[in-house]
């Protein structure tokens, strides 16, 4: 009976309850500038780090193992999660969460959870500037968090494909219509466009990135920004039959009824995606620079043949586009009792040194200035520099409703392309899960 | 003066009581509270009432994620008793080869449902897929069409994939109600001119009630929380057309809805109470 009593006891120690019975307003984001409880010379810990970047998990295991050996007592720990922008939720719950990480969500920030390192002079010099503005939070002009690299998205496509039939990147949809066209009927066996739908992330970043860019790029970011979390209709008109969301939707239903986009798109994977672009059986596809290691590991010849465009404007008054964005958030736990070991250990991770190795083995540009690395084939380089320069540049956009996630917007294009939906249709039901996204 | 004896057995259930009450009745007081909340899984939670419950069903997502389960659950149930019936019936006459046939009608039910919804996954893509390449082989791959790209064949899809997985399963049922039948009851039959149908009709389905009364509330309950086979096969896709409940469940606790995925559980909970407390209706008329 004992033995159960004082199992019951650990029990119902582990248990945590809802806030409603503590009943406390949300904290203020923290500040490093505050003064904090602890001494600030640094300790024998150990600090928790949590990721979900599973790319990287190997090189930081190596470069923290260097840190951990030097540090003289910090001991650092990497957790890799799958599904870390749910988890972290659970440790944020269960007031386990990690002393830093690379989750990042705008909920968090208004909950105050991240630690406010606006101040934190040493590293943000050394940052391009324009990465700095794309790690402010819109709300209270902070920054709580450090990203330390660039990722770009846009249109790979296969140079061999596009000099064999003399097609050049189109700045238009009408132009790149053509050109899906012209491949298809010259290449029957090959996929103009792939797009990998059974993966909704895909088909949100498709809407990221077209309809939401085209409204980044015509109002600018700060105030695209603005107009979405203050769903501000006369700036976002998601709803309108004429507007960016219907023509993005009349678009990908005519590339689909033309059968110039894969016939499985509903059920391709990502992976399906890189194979068929390494055998040549897919022309092009959109995605992050992410995608460009798979690519060179399945088969390192493609170093020469993969091209980068911008995305084409698909509205008359439109620019081509490509998303240029921060990657690699680092952010310190609001509640860490290290925030000193802490900013050490990231002072460590982002030496030029580590970042050198960091940026080429992600396959990504560095943000800070002093890091020169070789992070993709010249010939890759080249092709997104141009790209870069020729289109309008737009950024991530954090600011959704919270209800309504990217995932949430991927599945409708699913329902989309499954004929669930027409443009217009899908316009409407855009707003409307908008708008509910911001009531839930 | 006798000496009052204290019936110490009693407390022998006290463990179980206790593990009982910790790990269920807690939990699902502490749901029923929840359910009542909008707490996000982090701030501060208010008592909201039943709008949790009026906005469930309120919801299309919702209504659409119940006639999913439904549907699933009912079709997975009754071709799963056919499928077991016909299994065990088979199972329960001789051939050679008996044993390896049964242990391969089984061999499914020992596999988790993720990994099988993941192989069947890879054997259904349409032109990339196992099956494909197959019948392509056979000058046949017209055979093999998109089908995890609409509703209705995607939800085929899955309740063909379940019944495959545990159609071994009744089977092991049936069979021992089958084998639990006395030769004799047959034989007289038999003796009285019955063909081989009325047998079975008349004297083998009946005898067989008991089985039929396990397998139908086990395979209902079962495919009601269905969750793993439909994430690895389609998500819930396209869009949220196969979509159960317990998935719906899931994605709103992590979509900051705590309290509201909370109401949607009990929800399931009382859907699902409702084929046992009919199967414990009918066993109690039985008995």
């Amino acid at each position: 009976m004992l033995l159960v009593a004082a199992a019951l006891c650990s029990l119902f120690a582990g248990c945590s309850s809802p806030a409603a019975e503590t009943s406390e307003a949300p904290p203020a984001p923290a500040s490093s500038t505050e003064p904090s409880e602890q001494t600030p010379e640094l300790k024998d810990v150990d600090l928790a780090f949590f990721t979900g970047k599973v790319e990287t998990v190997d090189l930081l295991d190596e470069i923290i193992a260097a840190y951990n050996a030097q540090s003289g007592g910090i001991t650092v720990e990497q957790e890799y999660q799958n599904d870390a922008s749910n988890i972290i939720k659970i440790k944020f719950a269960s007031g386990a969460a990690p002393d830093v990480m690379t989750t990042y969500e705008q909920e968090y920030v208004d909950q105050g959870k991240y630690l406010d390192l606006s101040d934190w002079n040493d590293v943000w010099d050394r940052l391009i500037p324009s990465m700095r503005e794309n790690c402010t939070d819109l709300n209270t002009g902070n920054q709580f968090r450090v990203c330390t690299n660039m990722t770009m998205a846009g249109f790979w496509y296969n140079k061999e494909i596009f000099e064999t039939l003399n097609l050049e990147p189109a700045d238009t949809w009408e132009g790149f219509v053509a050109n899906l066209e012209a491949i298809k009927t010259a290449m029957p066996d090959v996929d103009p466009w792939f797009i990998f739908g059974s993966e909704a992330w895909h088909l949100g970043h498709l809407i990221e990135f077209m309809p939401h860019g085209y409204i980044k790029a015509k109002f600018g970011a700060t105030e695209a920004k603005e107009a979405m979390l203050a769903n501000d209709k006369a700036v976002l008109n998601f709803g309108d039959p004429s507007g960016a969301m219907a023509t993005f939707a009349s678009g990908l239903l005519e590339v689909q009824s033309k059968g110039l986009i894969n016939a499985d798109v509903l059920t391709a994977t990502n992976d399906n995606c890189i194979d068929a672009f390494v055998t040549g059986k897919a022309a092009m596809f959109s995605n992050g620079m992410w995608c460009l290691s798979s690519i060179l590991e399945k088969d390192p010849s493609m170093a020469d043949k993969i091209g980068f465009m911008p995305y084409p404007s698909m509205m008359a008054d439109g620019t081509p586009m490509v998303l240029v964005a921060e990657d690699s958030g680092y952010s310190i736990s609001a509640d860490t009792q290290y925030i000193e070991e802490a900013k050490s250990f990231l002072e460590y991770l982002f030496s030029a040194e580590n970042q050198k190795k960091y940026s080429e083995s992600l396959g990504s540009p560095s943000a800070f200035t002093d890091v020169d690395a070789d992070w993709a084939p010249a010939a890759v380089v080249e092709g997104v520099n141009i790209a870069i320069d020729s289109a309008a540049n737009i950024g991530y956009t954090n600011e959704k409703p919270a209800g309504f996630s990217g995932d949430d917007a991927g599945r409708m294009v699913q329902d989309l392309l499954a004929g669930r939906y027409t443009a217009e249709q899908f316009a409407t039901a855009y707003e409307e899960a908008w708008d509910a996204g911001f009531a839930s | 003066m006798q000496k009052k004896r204290i019936d110490y057995s009693q407390f022998l259930s006290l463990p179980a009581l206790i593990l009982f009450s910790v790990f269920f009745v807690y939990p699902l007081l502490k749901g029923v509270g929840m359910s009542l909340t909008n707490w996000d899984g982090m701030g501060k939670a208010s008592f909201v009432g039943f709008k949790n419950f009026i906005d469930f069903f309120a919801d299309e997502r919702a209504i659409s994620d119940i006639r999913t389960t439904l549907i699933f659950a009912v079709g997975s149930a009754v071709l799963l008793n056919l499928v077991g019936l016909g299994y065990a019936v088979l199972m329960n006459s001789s051939f050679r080869g008996k044993s390896l046939a049964r242990v391969i009608i089984y061999l499914p039910a020992i596999i988790s449902p993720l990994i099988m919804g993941y192989i069947w996954y890879f054997l259904l893509q349409p032109g990339r897929g196992f099956l494909y390449h197959a019948f392509q082989q056979l000058g046949l791959p017209d055979l093999i069409g998109n089908w995890m790209s609409s509703y209705p064949s995607a939800l085929a899809v899955l309740v063909l994939v379940n019944v495959w997985q545990f159609a071994g399963m009744t089977m092991i049922i049936y069979l021992a109600g089958l084998q639990s039948i006395s030769g004799d009851v047959l034989e007289a039959a038999l003796i009285d001119g019955a063909t081989p149908w009325q047998r079975f009709y008349r004297v083998t389905l009946p005898l067989l009630m008991p089985a039929i009364r396990i397998n139908v509330v086990t395979n209902i309950i079962g495919s009601l929380s269905v969750f793993d086979v439909i994430m690895s096969l389609t998500e819930g896709g396209p869009g949220y057309a196969t979509e159960s409940l317990s998935i719906y469940i899931m994605r709103m606790c992590y979509g900051s809805r705590t309290g509201y995925s909370t109401a949607v559980a009990m929800i399931l909970f009382l859907i699902i109470l409702v084929p046992v407390l009919i199967s414990m209706r009918l066993t109690k008329s039985k008995a």
